[in-house]
Protein backbone atom coordinates (compact mmCIF):
# COMPACT_ATOMS: atom_id res chain seq x y z
CA UNK A 1 0.00 0.00 0.00
CA UNK A 2 1.41 3.54 -1.16
CA UNK A 3 1.28 6.42 1.38
CA UNK A 4 2.13 8.83 -1.60
CA UNK A 5 0.82 12.59 -0.61
CA UNK A 6 -2.70 12.49 -2.38
CA UNK A 7 -2.51 14.99 -4.73
CA UNK A 8 -5.32 17.97 -5.36
CA UNK A 9 -6.09 21.26 -6.67
CA UNK A 10 -6.16 22.74 -3.14
CA UNK A 11 -4.07 25.65 -4.29
CA UNK A 12 -6.55 27.19 -6.47
CA UNK A 13 -9.28 27.35 -4.00
CA UNK A 14 -10.37 30.23 -2.79
CA UNK A 15 -10.43 31.29 1.43
CA UNK A 16 -13.29 33.68 2.14
CA UNK A 17 -14.72 34.80 5.43
CA UNK A 18 -18.57 33.89 5.78
CA UNK A 19 -20.22 34.69 9.30
CA UNK A 20 -22.74 32.63 11.65
CA UNK A 21 -24.01 33.19 15.19
CA UNK A 22 -24.70 31.21 18.01
CA UNK A 23 -27.70 29.64 18.15
CA UNK A 24 -30.13 29.78 20.54
CA UNK A 25 -32.33 26.32 21.69
CA UNK A 26 -35.74 26.61 19.95
CA UNK A 27 -38.70 24.44 20.90
CA UNK A 28 -42.08 24.29 19.22
CA UNK A 29 -44.94 24.60 21.51
CA UNK A 30 -45.63 22.02 23.35
CA UNK A 31 -42.18 20.77 22.87
CA UNK A 32 -42.67 16.85 23.04
CA UNK A 33 -42.03 14.44 20.62
CA UNK A 34 -42.77 10.72 20.07
CA UNK A 35 -39.77 7.80 20.28
CA UNK A 36 -39.53 4.95 18.44
CA UNK A 37 -42.37 3.47 20.58
CA UNK A 38 -44.61 6.33 20.94
CA UNK A 39 -43.52 7.67 24.23
CA UNK A 40 -43.87 11.33 24.43
CA UNK A 41 -40.56 13.12 25.63
CA UNK A 42 -38.58 16.39 25.84
CA UNK A 43 -35.04 16.67 25.29
CA UNK A 44 -32.35 19.28 24.60
CA UNK A 45 -29.97 18.69 21.74
CA UNK A 46 -30.30 20.71 18.64
CA UNK A 47 -28.77 24.44 18.43
CA UNK A 48 -26.70 26.10 20.70
CA UNK A 49 -23.73 25.66 22.83
CA UNK A 50 -22.89 22.41 24.05
CA UNK A 51 -20.60 22.80 27.11
CA UNK A 52 -20.07 19.20 28.12
CA UNK A 53 -20.23 17.32 24.85
CA UNK A 54 -17.35 17.14 21.92
CA UNK A 55 -16.30 16.05 19.05
CA UNK A 56 -14.83 12.49 19.78
CA UNK A 57 -17.51 11.62 22.40
CA UNK A 58 -20.23 9.08 22.16
CA UNK A 59 -23.28 9.31 19.30
CA UNK A 60 -25.00 7.31 21.67
CA UNK A 61 -26.48 7.06 24.87
CA UNK A 62 -27.03 11.21 25.81
CA UNK A 63 -30.14 12.09 27.30
CA UNK A 64 -30.51 14.38 24.37
CA UNK A 65 -31.91 14.14 20.97
CA UNK A 66 -29.89 15.21 17.69
CA UNK A 67 -27.22 16.67 19.93
CA UNK A 68 -24.60 18.58 18.31
CA UNK A 69 -20.93 19.21 19.99
CA UNK A 70 -19.82 21.82 20.76
CA UNK A 71 -21.37 25.62 18.98
CA UNK A 72 -23.88 25.46 16.30
CA UNK A 73 -24.10 28.43 14.67
CA UNK A 74 -26.54 29.84 11.77
CA UNK A 75 -27.29 32.96 10.43
CA UNK A 76 -31.33 34.00 10.45
CA UNK A 77 -31.09 34.82 6.81
CA UNK A 78 -32.07 32.61 4.46
CA UNK A 79 -29.67 33.30 1.52
CA UNK A 80 -26.77 33.22 4.62
CA UNK A 81 -27.85 30.07 6.05
CA UNK A 82 -27.37 28.44 2.58
CA UNK A 83 -24.02 30.53 2.37
CA UNK A 84 -22.71 28.93 4.99
CA UNK A 85 -23.49 25.75 4.44
CA UNK A 86 -22.71 25.45 0.85
CA UNK A 87 -19.28 26.87 1.75
CA UNK A 88 -18.21 26.02 4.76
CA UNK A 89 -15.68 22.80 5.36
CA UNK A 90 -14.89 20.63 7.97
CA UNK A 91 -11.35 21.59 9.14
CA UNK A 92 -12.04 25.55 8.67
CA UNK A 93 -10.77 28.00 11.44
CA UNK A 94 -13.40 30.01 12.91
CA UNK A 95 -12.63 32.92 14.70
CA UNK A 96 -14.83 34.72 17.25
CA UNK A 97 -15.65 38.39 16.53
CA UNK A 98 -17.44 39.59 18.78
CA UNK A 99 -18.45 39.07 22.90
CA UNK A 100 -16.16 38.19 26.16
CA UNK A 101 -14.59 35.37 24.09
CA UNK A 102 -13.37 37.74 20.92
CA UNK A 103 -10.35 36.99 19.08
CA UNK A 104 -10.34 33.00 19.82
CA UNK A 105 -10.08 30.38 17.53
CA UNK A 106 -12.00 27.42 16.89
CA UNK A 107 -12.08 24.49 14.35
CA UNK A 108 -15.22 23.23 12.19
CA UNK A 109 -16.19 20.03 13.19
CA UNK A 110 -19.38 19.58 10.86
CA UNK A 111 -23.12 20.75 10.07
CA UNK A 112 -26.33 19.65 11.01
CA UNK A 113 -28.70 22.01 10.61
CA UNK A 114 -26.41 24.55 11.67
CA UNK A 115 -22.78 25.00 11.38
CA UNK A 116 -21.09 23.24 14.22
CA UNK A 117 -17.82 24.15 15.52
CA UNK A 118 -14.96 22.92 18.57
CA UNK A 119 -13.67 25.62 20.63
CA UNK A 120 -11.70 24.47 23.99
CA UNK A 121 -13.97 24.30 26.98
CA UNK A 122 -12.00 27.13 28.82
CA UNK A 123 -13.27 29.58 25.74
CA UNK A 124 -16.48 27.87 25.96
CA UNK A 125 -17.69 29.58 28.78
CA UNK A 126 -17.34 33.12 27.31
CA UNK A 127 -19.05 32.54 24.40
CA UNK A 128 -23.04 34.08 24.71
CA UNK A 129 -25.73 33.83 22.11
CA UNK A 130 -25.78 35.40 19.57
CA UNK A 131 -22.03 36.39 19.07
CA UNK A 132 -20.46 36.46 15.76
CA UNK A 133 -18.15 34.30 14.88
CA UNK A 134 -16.30 34.15 10.74
CA UNK A 135 -15.18 30.78 9.24
CA UNK A 136 -12.30 31.04 7.20
CA UNK A 137 -14.75 28.83 4.43
CA UNK A 138 -11.65 26.58 2.37
CA UNK A 139 -12.41 23.80 0.33
CA UNK A 140 -15.42 23.92 -2.10
CA UNK A 141 -14.00 22.80 -5.56
CA UNK A 142 -11.83 20.49 -3.82
CA UNK A 143 -11.09 17.83 -6.51
CA UNK A 144 -8.42 14.47 -6.29
CA UNK A 145 -6.05 15.03 -9.43
CA UNK A 146 -5.80 10.95 -10.20
CA UNK A 147 -9.44 10.25 -8.96
CA UNK A 148 -11.64 12.59 -11.18
CA UNK A 149 -14.66 10.65 -10.03
CA UNK A 150 -14.25 10.96 -6.43
CA UNK A 151 -16.31 13.79 -5.04
CA UNK A 152 -15.49 15.97 -1.94
CA UNK A 153 -17.93 17.80 0.02
CA UNK A 154 -17.44 19.84 2.88
CA UNK A 155 -13.57 18.70 2.97
CA UNK A 156 -11.21 21.71 3.98
CA UNK A 157 -7.44 20.67 2.33
CA UNK A 158 -6.47 20.75 6.16
CA UNK A 159 -8.99 17.53 6.54
CA UNK A 160 -8.02 16.22 3.50
CA UNK A 161 -4.09 16.01 4.59
CA UNK A 162 -5.07 14.68 7.70
CA UNK A 163 -7.29 11.88 6.59
CA UNK A 164 -4.44 9.35 6.07
CA UNK A 165 -5.50 8.05 2.83
CA UNK A 166 -3.69 5.55 0.78
CA UNK A 167 -3.65 4.43 -2.83
CA UNK A 168 -4.27 0.31 -2.95
CA UNK A 169 -4.58 -1.11 -6.80
CA UNK A 170 -5.31 2.25 -7.64
CA UNK A 171 -8.18 2.85 -5.74
CA UNK A 172 -8.50 5.68 -2.74
CA UNK A 173 -8.39 3.94 0.42
CA UNK A 174 -10.34 5.52 3.53
CA UNK A 175 -9.92 4.70 7.34
CA UNK A 176 -13.59 4.48 8.31
CA UNK A 177 -14.38 3.50 12.10
CA UNK A 178 -17.88 1.42 11.68
CA UNK A 179 -19.53 0.25 8.21
CA UNK A 180 -23.39 1.07 8.44
CA UNK A 181 -25.88 -0.97 6.19
CA UNK A 182 -28.09 1.19 3.29
CA UNK A 183 -31.12 -0.26 4.19
CA UNK A 184 -30.65 1.97 7.92
CA UNK A 185 -29.95 5.43 6.02
CA UNK A 186 -33.08 7.44 7.09
CA UNK A 187 -34.24 11.05 7.23
CA UNK A 188 -32.46 13.14 4.60
CA UNK A 189 -32.64 11.40 1.64
CA UNK A 190 -34.84 14.40 1.01
CA UNK A 191 -32.22 16.60 0.88
CA UNK A 192 -29.51 17.18 -1.62
CA UNK A 193 -26.61 16.34 -0.44
CA UNK A 194 -24.73 19.67 -0.51
CA UNK A 195 -26.83 20.73 2.63
CA UNK A 196 -27.14 19.23 6.26
CA UNK A 197 -26.63 15.25 6.67
CA UNK A 198 -28.39 12.14 6.42
CA UNK A 199 -29.43 10.64 10.06
CA UNK A 200 -28.82 6.34 10.14
CA UNK A 201 -32.39 4.90 11.80
CA UNK A 202 -31.64 3.52 15.16
CA UNK A 203 -34.82 2.14 15.71
CA UNK A 204 -33.80 -1.11 15.33
CA UNK A 205 -32.08 -1.62 18.69
CA UNK A 206 -31.42 -5.38 17.53
CA UNK A 207 -29.83 -4.67 14.50
CA UNK A 208 -27.80 -1.42 16.09
CA UNK A 209 -26.25 -3.97 18.38
CA UNK A 210 -25.60 -6.47 15.85
CA UNK A 211 -23.36 -4.08 14.06
CA UNK A 212 -21.60 -2.32 16.93
CA UNK A 213 -22.96 1.06 15.94
CA UNK A 214 -23.91 2.08 19.14
CA UNK A 215 -20.21 2.23 19.85
CA UNK A 216 -20.38 5.12 17.34
CA UNK A 217 -18.52 8.62 18.39
CA UNK A 218 -18.89 11.75 17.14
CA UNK A 219 -15.90 12.71 14.48
CA UNK A 220 -16.14 9.13 13.53
CA UNK A 221 -15.59 8.45 9.74
CA UNK A 222 -17.85 5.82 8.11
CA UNK A 223 -18.52 4.07 5.39
CA UNK A 224 -22.30 3.38 4.03
CA UNK A 225 -21.57 0.63 1.04
CA UNK A 226 -24.16 0.68 -2.19
CA UNK A 227 -24.88 4.55 -1.32
CA UNK A 228 -23.96 7.55 -4.41
CA UNK A 229 -24.55 11.29 -2.68
CA UNK A 230 -23.03 12.52 -5.50
CA UNK A 231 -26.27 14.53 -6.02
CA UNK A 232 -29.04 13.22 -3.21
CA UNK A 233 -28.43 10.19 -0.71
CA UNK A 234 -29.71 7.14 -2.63
CA UNK A 235 -29.37 3.46 -3.04
CA UNK A 236 -26.94 2.40 -5.99
CA UNK A 237 -25.16 -0.59 -5.51
CA UNK A 238 -21.40 -0.22 -6.43
CA UNK A 239 -20.98 3.11 -5.10
CA UNK A 240 -19.23 4.24 -2.04
CA UNK A 241 -20.16 7.14 0.56
CA UNK A 242 -17.77 8.09 3.39
CA UNK A 243 -19.46 10.51 5.95
CA UNK A 244 -18.41 12.33 9.15
CA UNK A 245 -20.53 11.65 12.45
CA UNK A 246 -21.96 14.99 13.24
CA UNK A 247 -24.63 14.52 16.03
CA UNK A 248 -25.91 12.49 18.32
CA UNK A 249 -28.88 9.81 18.26
CA UNK A 250 -32.20 10.23 18.34
CA UNK A 251 -35.34 8.74 19.99
CA UNK A 252 -37.34 9.61 17.08
CA UNK A 253 -38.53 7.02 14.15
CA UNK A 254 -36.53 6.76 11.00
CA UNK A 255 -33.38 9.16 12.80
CA UNK A 256 -30.34 8.53 14.77
CA UNK A 257 -26.74 9.67 14.44
CA UNK A 258 -26.48 11.69 11.35
CA UNK A 259 -24.07 11.54 9.37
CA UNK A 260 -22.37 14.40 6.71
CA UNK A 261 -20.97 13.29 3.86
CA UNK A 262 -17.38 14.00 2.53
CA UNK A 263 -16.87 11.66 -0.26
CA UNK A 264 -18.70 9.52 -2.72
CA UNK A 265 -17.59 7.72 -6.45
CA UNK A 266 -17.60 4.37 -7.46
CA UNK A 267 -16.17 0.89 -6.13
CA UNK A 268 -14.14 1.45 -9.02
CA UNK A 269 -11.76 4.01 -7.37
CA UNK A 270 -12.95 4.11 -3.90
CA UNK A 271 -12.70 1.86 -0.83
CA UNK A 272 -12.24 1.82 2.94
CA UNK A 273 -10.10 -0.10 5.60
CA UNK A 274 -11.99 -0.50 9.25
CA UNK A 275 -9.74 1.31 11.87
CA UNK A 276 -11.69 2.02 15.31
CA UNK A 277 -9.39 5.37 15.10
CA UNK A 278 -10.77 7.08 12.18
CA UNK A 279 -12.07 9.94 13.86
CA UNK A 280 -11.77 14.23 12.94
CA UNK A 281 -11.11 14.45 16.89
CA UNK A 282 -7.59 12.38 16.06
CA UNK A 283 -7.27 13.86 12.66
CA UNK A 284 -7.75 17.01 13.82
CA UNK A 285 -6.39 17.13 16.91
CA UNK A 286 -9.10 18.36 18.71
CA UNK A 287 -8.33 18.74 22.24
CA UNK A 288 -9.67 17.40 24.92
CA UNK B 1 -64.22 -13.37 7.76
CA UNK B 2 -64.79 -9.53 7.57
CA UNK B 3 -62.60 -6.87 9.59
CA UNK B 4 -64.69 -4.36 11.13
CA UNK B 5 -63.88 -0.98 12.72
CA UNK B 6 -64.90 1.69 14.74
CA UNK B 7 -66.35 3.74 12.09
CA UNK B 8 -69.31 5.08 13.91
CA UNK B 9 -67.31 6.64 16.21
CA UNK B 10 -65.08 8.75 13.77
CA UNK B 11 -65.46 12.56 13.39
CA UNK B 12 -66.52 13.52 9.64
CA UNK B 13 -64.62 17.60 9.66
CA UNK B 14 -64.48 19.81 6.69
CA UNK B 15 -60.96 20.72 6.00
CA UNK B 16 -60.21 23.14 2.65
CA UNK B 17 -57.77 23.68 0.07
CA UNK B 18 -56.73 25.84 -2.70
CA UNK B 19 -55.80 24.47 -6.10
CA UNK B 20 -52.30 25.02 -6.16
CA UNK B 21 -49.63 26.51 -8.88
CA UNK B 22 -46.89 24.62 -9.60
CA UNK B 23 -43.79 26.19 -8.48
CA UNK B 24 -39.83 26.51 -9.87
CA UNK B 25 -36.67 27.59 -8.15
CA UNK B 26 -35.20 30.94 -8.52
CA UNK B 27 -32.06 32.42 -9.57
CA UNK B 28 -29.17 31.48 -9.80
CA UNK B 29 -30.46 27.98 -10.17
CA UNK B 30 -33.20 28.81 -12.03
CA UNK B 31 -35.56 26.97 -13.61
CA UNK B 32 -33.43 23.79 -13.19
CA UNK B 33 -33.08 20.80 -10.53
CA UNK B 34 -30.76 17.41 -10.72
CA UNK B 35 -31.34 14.28 -11.78
CA UNK B 36 -29.10 10.96 -9.54
CA UNK B 37 -26.14 11.94 -12.01
CA UNK B 38 -25.73 15.60 -11.45
CA UNK B 39 -27.29 16.78 -14.99
CA UNK B 40 -29.52 19.78 -14.46
CA UNK B 41 -33.45 18.66 -15.65
CA UNK B 42 -36.88 20.62 -16.49
CA UNK B 43 -39.56 18.85 -16.20
CA UNK B 44 -43.02 19.36 -15.16
CA UNK B 45 -43.73 18.36 -11.17
CA UNK B 46 -46.31 18.01 -8.62
CA UNK B 47 -49.00 20.26 -8.22
CA UNK B 48 -51.87 22.11 -10.18
CA UNK B 49 -54.24 20.27 -12.29
CA UNK B 50 -52.83 17.27 -13.97
CA UNK B 51 -55.32 16.92 -17.12
CA UNK B 52 -53.47 14.06 -18.95
CA UNK B 53 -52.33 11.20 -15.62
CA UNK B 54 -55.22 9.94 -13.62
CA UNK B 55 -55.29 7.10 -10.76
CA UNK B 56 -54.20 3.63 -12.92
CA UNK B 57 -52.05 5.46 -15.18
CA UNK B 58 -48.47 3.53 -15.03
CA UNK B 59 -46.75 5.08 -12.41
CA UNK B 60 -43.42 5.16 -14.58
CA UNK B 61 -42.21 6.64 -17.82
CA UNK B 62 -43.69 9.91 -17.95
CA UNK B 63 -41.19 12.98 -18.59
CA UNK B 64 -42.47 14.15 -15.09
CA UNK B 65 -40.96 14.69 -11.77
CA UNK B 66 -43.57 12.85 -9.01
CA UNK B 67 -46.65 14.47 -10.91
CA UNK B 68 -49.53 14.19 -8.84
CA UNK B 69 -52.56 12.80 -11.17
CA UNK B 70 -55.80 14.86 -11.04
CA UNK B 71 -55.83 18.16 -8.65
CA UNK B 72 -53.75 19.08 -5.63
CA UNK B 73 -54.63 21.58 -3.37
CA UNK B 74 -52.67 23.55 -0.73
CA UNK B 75 -53.80 25.99 2.28
CA UNK B 76 -52.57 29.49 2.19
CA UNK B 77 -50.74 29.26 6.05
CA UNK B 78 -48.65 26.28 7.04
CA UNK B 79 -50.63 25.11 10.26
CA UNK B 80 -54.36 25.29 8.13
CA UNK B 81 -52.01 23.49 5.67
CA UNK B 82 -51.01 20.78 7.89
CA UNK B 83 -54.71 20.15 9.29
CA UNK B 84 -55.74 19.96 5.75
CA UNK B 85 -52.77 17.04 5.40
CA UNK B 86 -53.79 15.21 8.42
CA UNK B 87 -57.43 15.14 8.44
CA UNK B 88 -57.57 14.05 4.39
CA UNK B 89 -58.15 10.60 3.99
CA UNK B 90 -57.98 8.80 1.17
CA UNK B 91 -61.09 7.99 -0.39
CA UNK B 92 -62.86 11.08 1.42
CA UNK B 93 -65.37 12.91 -0.77
CA UNK B 94 -63.90 16.56 -2.13
CA UNK B 95 -66.21 18.93 -3.15
CA UNK B 96 -65.93 22.16 -5.29
CA UNK B 97 -67.10 25.59 -3.36
CA UNK B 98 -65.74 27.92 -6.55
CA UNK B 99 -65.35 28.66 -10.16
CA UNK B 100 -66.93 27.16 -13.02
CA UNK B 101 -67.02 23.75 -11.52
CA UNK B 102 -68.40 24.43 -8.52
CA UNK B 103 -70.55 21.83 -6.59
CA UNK B 104 -68.66 19.02 -8.48
CA UNK B 105 -67.32 16.07 -6.34
CA UNK B 106 -64.20 14.22 -6.28
CA UNK B 107 -61.86 11.70 -4.38
CA UNK B 108 -59.38 12.12 -2.22
CA UNK B 109 -56.56 9.92 -3.53
CA UNK B 110 -52.80 10.54 -2.00
CA UNK B 111 -50.89 13.15 -0.28
CA UNK B 112 -47.54 14.67 -0.94
CA UNK B 113 -44.54 15.03 1.80
CA UNK B 114 -41.81 17.85 2.36
CA UNK B 115 -41.12 20.62 0.20
CA UNK B 116 -44.74 20.02 -1.52
CA UNK B 117 -47.62 19.21 1.10
CA UNK B 118 -50.23 18.82 -0.74
CA UNK B 119 -53.55 16.94 -0.67
CA UNK B 120 -53.95 14.92 -4.15
CA UNK B 121 -57.72 14.67 -5.14
CA UNK B 122 -59.36 12.86 -8.10
CA UNK B 123 -61.83 14.31 -10.74
CA UNK B 124 -63.39 13.03 -13.59
CA UNK B 125 -60.92 14.57 -16.92
CA UNK B 126 -64.31 16.40 -18.21
CA UNK B 127 -64.11 18.33 -14.93
CA UNK B 128 -60.59 19.22 -14.87
CA UNK B 129 -61.53 21.23 -17.68
CA UNK B 130 -63.26 23.39 -15.79
CA UNK B 131 -61.38 23.89 -12.74
CA UNK B 132 -58.91 26.96 -12.04
CA UNK B 133 -55.95 27.52 -9.82
CA UNK B 134 -57.11 28.78 -6.83
CA UNK B 135 -60.29 27.35 -6.70
CA UNK B 136 -61.65 26.20 -3.81
CA UNK B 137 -62.62 22.54 -3.06
CA UNK B 138 -63.61 21.41 0.34
CA UNK B 139 -62.78 17.93 1.59
CA UNK B 140 -65.08 16.03 4.06
CA UNK B 141 -62.41 14.48 6.12
CA UNK B 142 -63.38 11.56 7.99
CA UNK B 143 -61.10 8.40 9.10
CA UNK B 144 -58.55 9.90 11.68
CA UNK B 145 -59.03 7.75 14.63
CA UNK B 146 -59.86 4.54 12.57
CA UNK B 147 -58.97 1.47 14.36
CA UNK B 148 -59.48 -2.22 13.47
CA UNK B 149 -61.51 -4.05 15.63
CA UNK B 150 -59.14 -7.38 17.63
CA UNK B 151 -55.93 -5.75 15.94
CA UNK B 152 -55.19 -2.56 18.26
CA UNK B 153 -51.65 -2.52 17.42
CA UNK B 154 -52.16 -1.88 13.49
CA UNK B 155 -52.25 1.69 13.07
CA UNK B 156 -54.38 3.35 10.23
CA UNK B 157 -53.23 6.66 8.82
CA UNK B 158 -54.87 9.13 5.70
CA UNK B 159 -57.39 5.96 5.12
CA UNK B 160 -61.19 6.67 4.79
CA UNK B 161 -63.52 3.72 6.10
CA UNK B 162 -65.07 3.35 2.74
CA UNK B 163 -61.32 2.76 1.35
CA UNK B 164 -60.24 -0.10 4.07
CA UNK B 165 -64.14 -1.66 3.33
CA UNK B 166 -63.72 -1.81 -0.21
CA UNK B 167 -59.84 -3.62 -0.05
CA UNK B 168 -61.31 -7.17 0.26
CA UNK B 169 -59.42 -7.25 3.68
CA UNK B 170 -60.23 -10.97 5.43
CA UNK B 171 -59.05 -12.21 8.45
CA UNK B 172 -57.23 -15.61 8.40
CA UNK B 173 -55.62 -17.04 11.31
CA UNK B 174 -55.69 -13.87 13.48
CA UNK B 175 -54.00 -11.95 10.67
CA UNK B 176 -55.28 -9.25 8.64
CA UNK B 177 -55.30 -10.60 4.86
CA UNK B 178 -54.47 -7.88 3.02
CA UNK B 179 -54.48 -7.90 -1.24
CA UNK B 180 -51.67 -5.84 -2.62
CA UNK B 181 -50.00 -5.25 -6.32
CA UNK B 182 -46.18 -5.75 -4.95
CA UNK B 183 -43.57 -5.33 -2.33
CA UNK B 184 -41.01 -2.70 -1.90
CA UNK B 185 -38.10 -3.79 0.00
CA UNK B 186 -36.97 -1.63 2.64
CA UNK B 187 -33.49 -0.54 0.95
CA UNK B 188 -34.95 1.10 -1.67
CA UNK B 189 -37.29 3.31 0.17
CA UNK B 190 -35.57 6.76 0.06
CA UNK B 191 -37.62 10.07 0.94
CA UNK B 192 -39.61 10.59 3.62
CA UNK B 193 -37.56 8.57 5.53
CA UNK B 194 -37.80 9.78 9.65
CA UNK B 195 -40.59 12.22 8.22
CA UNK B 196 -44.30 12.08 9.54
CA UNK B 197 -46.62 9.08 8.65
CA UNK B 198 -49.45 10.98 9.32
CA UNK B 199 -48.90 13.49 6.43
CA UNK B 200 -46.78 13.15 3.48
CA UNK B 201 -45.37 10.68 1.39
CA UNK B 202 -42.55 8.32 1.71
CA UNK B 203 -40.89 7.20 -1.94
CA UNK B 204 -39.87 4.59 -3.39
CA UNK B 205 -36.30 5.41 -4.53
CA UNK B 206 -35.37 4.42 -8.47
CA UNK B 207 -31.73 6.05 -9.18
CA UNK B 208 -30.50 2.01 -9.55
CA UNK B 209 -32.28 0.61 -12.78
CA UNK B 210 -30.93 -2.47 -12.55
CA UNK B 211 -32.62 -3.04 -8.58
CA UNK B 212 -36.29 -1.58 -10.32
CA UNK B 213 -35.95 -3.95 -12.98
CA UNK B 214 -35.02 -6.61 -10.11
CA UNK B 215 -38.08 -6.13 -8.20
CA UNK B 216 -40.26 -5.61 -11.14
CA UNK B 217 -41.46 -1.97 -10.22
CA UNK B 218 -42.18 -0.35 -13.57
CA UNK B 219 -45.35 -2.53 -13.52
CA UNK B 220 -46.70 -0.18 -10.62
CA UNK B 221 -49.47 2.12 -11.42
CA UNK B 222 -50.94 5.21 -9.75
CA UNK B 223 -53.28 3.79 -6.75
CA UNK B 224 -51.49 0.62 -6.44
CA UNK B 225 -51.64 -1.03 -3.03
CA UNK B 226 -48.11 -1.82 -2.06
CA UNK B 227 -46.22 -3.59 0.62
CA UNK B 228 -43.74 -1.93 2.44
CA UNK B 229 -41.34 -4.26 4.07
CA UNK B 230 -39.29 -4.02 6.69
CA UNK B 231 -40.84 -0.24 7.88
CA UNK B 232 -42.55 0.84 10.92
CA UNK B 233 -44.33 4.10 10.24
CA UNK B 234 -46.41 4.15 13.58
CA UNK B 235 -44.74 7.50 14.69
CA UNK B 236 -42.82 8.96 11.48
CA UNK B 237 -41.29 6.48 8.84
CA UNK B 238 -38.13 4.36 9.56
CA UNK B 239 -36.71 0.95 9.15
CA UNK B 240 -37.72 -2.14 11.48
CA UNK B 241 -37.27 -5.67 10.77
CA UNK B 242 -40.74 -7.65 11.21
CA UNK B 243 -42.62 -4.41 10.75
CA UNK B 244 -44.45 -3.34 7.87
CA UNK B 245 -46.72 -0.32 5.82
CA UNK B 246 -49.24 -0.71 3.48
CA UNK B 247 -49.27 2.22 1.11
CA UNK B 248 -50.72 3.77 -1.94
CA UNK B 249 -49.08 4.87 -5.00
CA UNK B 250 -50.09 8.95 -4.76
CA UNK B 251 -47.41 10.18 -7.58
CA UNK B 252 -45.35 9.33 -10.07
CA UNK B 253 -41.42 8.68 -10.73
CA UNK B 254 -39.26 11.35 -10.87
CA UNK B 255 -35.79 11.67 -11.97
CA UNK B 256 -34.38 13.12 -8.32
CA UNK B 257 -31.76 11.20 -6.03
CA UNK B 258 -34.02 9.49 -3.46
CA UNK B 259 -37.13 9.85 -5.33
CA UNK B 260 -39.36 7.80 -7.32
CA UNK B 261 -43.02 7.37 -7.06
CA UNK B 262 -44.42 8.60 -3.88
CA UNK B 263 -46.32 6.48 -1.60
CA UNK B 264 -49.14 7.73 0.77
CA UNK B 265 -49.01 5.25 4.49
CA UNK B 266 -52.29 3.71 5.29
CA UNK B 267 -51.54 0.89 7.63
CA UNK B 268 -48.85 0.17 9.85
CA UNK B 269 -48.48 -3.10 11.80
CA UNK B 270 -45.92 -6.09 12.24
CA UNK B 271 -46.26 -9.11 9.85
CA UNK B 272 -47.58 -10.56 13.16
CA UNK B 273 -50.58 -8.93 11.88
CA UNK B 274 -50.23 -8.36 8.78
CA UNK B 275 -50.18 -10.64 6.12
CA UNK B 276 -50.54 -9.99 2.20
CA UNK B 277 -51.42 -11.88 -1.45
CA UNK B 278 -50.40 -10.33 -4.72
CA UNK B 279 -53.45 -9.31 -6.45
CA UNK B 280 -53.13 -8.02 -9.68
CA UNK B 281 -56.27 -5.68 -9.61
CA UNK B 282 -55.55 -4.29 -6.06
CA UNK B 283 -55.81 -0.77 -7.05
CA UNK B 284 -57.71 2.14 -5.35
CA UNK B 285 -59.17 3.35 -9.05
CA UNK B 286 -61.33 -0.01 -8.85
CA UNK B 287 -61.48 0.42 -4.97
CA UNK B 288 -63.22 3.89 -5.00
CA UNK B 289 -64.85 3.54 -8.24
CA UNK B 290 -62.97 6.22 -9.90
CA UNK B 291 -64.38 7.25 -13.17
CA UNK B 292 -62.33 8.56 -15.99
Amino acid sequence: MKNLSIKSNSEKLIKMVIAGYVSQPSFRSPGYIPDNNGKSVIFPGMYGISNNIKVGDKAFGWAADHVEPGVSIDSPKNEEHHALHYLVCTGNKAIIRTGEAKGKVGIVTGEHARLLVHFEKKILNKICIGDQIDIISHGRGLKLSDFPNIELKKVSPKLLKSLNLKIKHNKLIVDAAIELPIKIMGSGAELNSEYVDQDLMSGDKKLIKKYKIDQMRLGDIIVIDHADHRWGRSYKKDYISIAICIHGDSVMTGHGPGIMTIMTGGKDSLSWKINKKANIANYLKIDK
Amino acid sequence: MIAKTNKNLLIEMSVMGNVSQPNFPGLPSEPYKLDSNGSPFLLPTWGSITHNISVGDSAFGWEADCIHPGVSIKYENDNGNRGLNILSCIGNEAIIFSGEAKNSKGVVTGKSGRFSEQVIIHFPKKIREKIAINDKILIKSLGVGLKINNFKNIHCKSLSPILFEEMNIKIKNNKLLIPIKNSIPSHLIGAGAGLTSESGSIHIQTSDKNEVEKYNLKKLNLGDIVLIENYDSRYQHGYLQNSCGIAVIGQTDGPRSGYGPGLTLIMTGTYKEIQTKLYSEANIKKYLNLKE
